[in-house]
């Protein structure tokens, strides 16, 4: 397949799933139905339940008590793929799929640890990484953290980096 | 000459006449919009891909090129609305009987020449008609710069709180020697939140810096994330569409909010224009962030102002842009954050674009110190400004987000701003803050005012808080225990944002109360007389009450 050819059939899969097709459909939605953005937003308001920490705590367990007497760290103030899988529902609802897809990028990112996802950044940078290293971050975010959109998002941009001459030079 | 006619002499030494203009010269890219080198619009989809864009074949797109027909454009949509005379897009942007959303679709299926085009059919009160319409949020809102040319963080929390209380929705600093970010981050969190509760805090630094201090709950969001028109000048920025996109995505995995920053002239500041019109290549900036997903972008020339300021037609250029970014559906903040002119007539003129229609942030922001503490190369407005544009929001009755103050009230948000720092500093065992330091900073017109500080030590300490892993939390523990559980509450709340994901929507700010107001549930529904966002009521009174006016009993 020329490098042409593999950008196009890339892109052609990037499109299907941004106009809606199988792949973006919603690992899990609130009992079964993707949320709106007229009836459930903001989340913390309207879904309140729905939205829990990283070790399972809802937001009113997040209180100056408990962070006084140490019952909820620092740590655990993040959020999960979970909750911004309904929030990238309520960015589709209103017709904002780019901002979607990125919510779901994020969604997977969740998993990466900072120290991993700041190098990533770094060797996606121009004249940084060769074909192949791109290619093993890829593979790295698909097979080490279930990171599938994103797996394709580096997959696509080691092909246009050879292709407009950006890959490290030996 | 000779002999000089005395009017002349005058003219020559008027303020307008030390700024720099020149002539257009297209083929460096210093021409504001449609440049003789700009593509003629057209699209060509094949199978759900764009195989031809603005007279270019799809093999011979530049990676800003592949990034915009992949992502910012929908595909199929593109022919039909393409199809569409400019003029007619043109007037439906102006038209009131047109909603929003038809306007955001059409724009949807628009390439980068076709968009450039339809800005060049409108003259600058129909863009501004247009920002009213089409800026996402309905409630126009303010953001501010806070520095200070010694990282004093005693001023710094005393200005933020200052800035807050005139009801800046964001407050941004930035570091006049690199070594102390952390330090002015954690002076913004703790200031701002006095101020008004609920202000979200940046603080602009290098792209991994920035990420980390987000990631630590030491700020709210980001906004200096740079994305640029030529592929040339995107490699110089050492990014692509696709890294910036991804470090966008790395921001919302860790729910954090942020923005892009773009504007017209980086491109020939850089060298790299490639015989463009400054707009046109604008608008690919502008739909790489709407094709990275990101919610919105500062725009507006921004630091680079002085270049469309200096040609014909430059400052409509600049207006365009924000325009732009509103009809591809994206929060703007839209400039009018950094000195272009010595003429307070063009500050002002210019001021007026985003003023009078209102956007998401009129100023990115609006200098909350005086020029001389601006670290941002200064801003159209600063503090020296304030009674000048709270009476020209109650002359034009206009909302620009800030509202007028007492000496009283602000004497007592800046000392306890200053004391709650200083509370922080000691508990976490930070160089000590003296009650002298918190007297001068609550009284300080700007750094000149304070006392010096041990340079070495605050920025040895500053580092030590990196290192050490000071978070967020941390803050809001100090602050508890030093007797502000408020402040510690709003600290609190702040940190929160990170676990809803309600603020990463588009245009999204925070009310006093932490509900957030964002283009979904404050979605801009303006649609002529009547509708929108309409200054009345208790805000219309409270921005009407300026420090200085007489009543019937005064006389």
């Amino acid at each position: 397949m020329s490098q042409q050819d593999l950008i196009a059939a890339i892109v052609k899969e990037v499109l299907s799933e941004l106009n809606g097709g199988k792949a973006s459909q919603p690992a899990s939605t609130a009992n079964g139905r993707s949320l709106h953005y007229q009836t459930d937003y903001p989340l913390s308001q309207k879904r309140r339940e729905l939205v829990k920490t990283a070790t399972g705590k809802s937001l009113d367990d997040i209180t100056l008590d408990a962070i006084m007497s140490g019952a909820v760290q620092a740590e655990e103030i993040r959020i999960t793929p979970q909750t911004l899988e309904y929030q990238a529902q309520i960015a589709e609802s209103i017709k904002r799929p780019q901002l979607a897809r990125n919510m779901r990028r994020a969604g997977e990112l969740t998993r990466v640890p900072d120290d991993r996802v700041l190098a990533m950044y770094n060797a996606l940078r121009p004249n940084r990484s060769s074909k192949a290293e791109l290619l093993a971050i890829a593979d790295e975010l698909e097979k080490e953290y279930d990171a599938k959109v994103c797996a394709n998002f580096v997959r696509e941009a080691a092909g246009v980096y050879e292709a407009r001459d950006v890959l490290k030079k030996d | 000459m000779a002999k000089r006619q005395k009017r002349f002499e005058v003219l020559d030494a008027r303020e307008v006449n030390k700024d720099g203009f020149v002539t257009e010269w297209p083929e460096v890219g210093m021409i504001a919009m449609g440049s003789p080198n700009d593509p003629k619009p057209s699209v060509k989809v094949s199978n759900g891909v764009i195989v031809e864009m603005d007279g270019k074949k799809r093999e011979e797109f530049d990676f800003n090129e592949l990034f915009i027909a992949n992502y910012a454009i929908n595909a199929s949509l593109a022919e039909e609305m393409m199809a569409l005379p400019c003029v007619e897009i043109a007037r439906k942007i102006v038209d009131i009987n047109v909603p929003r959303a038809e306007v955001v679709k059409i724009f949807s299926g628009l390439t980068p020449a076709k968009i450039a085009a339809v800005m060049d059919e409108l003259n600058v009160v129909e863009m501004m008609m247009g920002i009213q319409k089409m800026r996402a949020r309905r409630t126009p809102g303010n953001q501010a710069h806070v520095t200070n040319m010694q990282d004093n963080p005693v001023l710094m929390a005393a200005d933020a709180a200052e800035a807050t209380y005139y009801g800046f929705d964001e407050i941004e600093t930035t570091v006049a020697v690199f070594n102390y970010g952390p330090m002015n981050a954690l002076a913004l969190l703790v200031g701002g939140q006095i101020g008004r509760p609920g202000a979200l805090s940046q603080d602009a630094l290098e792209e991994s810096i920035e990420l980390q201090l987000g990631l630590r709950g030491l700020t709210a969001y980001a906004e200096t994330v740079s994305v640029y028109g030529t592929e040339r000048v995107f490699i110089d920025g050492d990014d692509t569409p696709w890294s910036k996109a991804f470090l966008a995505s790395a921001y919302a995995s860790r729910g954090l909010k942020m923005r892009y920053t773009s504007g017209t002239g980086s491109e020939v500041q850089m060298a790299y224009a490639e015989g463009k019109s400054m707009l046109y290549l604008e608008i690919k900036c502008i739909m790489i962030t709407k094709g990275a997903g990101v919610q919105g972008l500062q725009n507006g020339s921004i630091s680079c102002i002085g270049v469309p300021g200096g040609v014909p037609g430059g400052i409509r250029a600049v207006l365009g842009e924000n325009l732009v970014t509103t009809c591809l559906d994206l929060e703007v903040a839209s400039g009018n954050d950094q000195t272009f002119s010595h003429s307070p007539f063009r500050r002002t003129a210019r001021l007026m674009g985003q003023f009078l229609p209102g956007t998401d942030f009129i100023f990115s922001g609006y200098s909350a110190v005086p020029n001389y503490d601006n670290v941002f190369a200064g801003s159209n407005f600063d503090s020296d400004d304030y009674d000048d544009f709270l009476i020209l929001q109650r002359d034009l009755k206009v909302d620009g987000g800030l509202r007028p103050v007492r000496e009283e009230e602000i004497v007592a948000v800046r000392n306890k701003a200053a004391k709650a720092i200083q509370g922080v500093f000691a508990e976490l065992g930070l160089p000590a803050i003296t009650d002298e330091e918190v007297e001068a900073a609550t009284y300080a017109h700007g750094s000149n005012d304070m006392p010096a500080r041990d340079k070495v030590q605050d920025t040895k300490a500053a580092q030590e808080m990196l290192k050490r892993g000071v978070t967020g939390v941390d803050v809001v523990k100090a602050l508890a225990k030093r007797g502000f559980p408020e402040v510690a509450e709003a600290v609190l709340n702040i940190q929160k944002q990170r676990v809803s994901g309600d603020y990463l929507h588009t245009s999204a700010i925070l009310d006093k109360d932490f509900n957030v107001v964002a283009a979904i549930n404050d979605l801009n529904d303006y649609q002529g007389p009547g509708t929108g966002y309409r200054l009345q009521g208790e805000r219309w009174e409270q921005l009407a009450n300026i420090r200085h006016a007489m009543s019937p009993q005064d006389i």
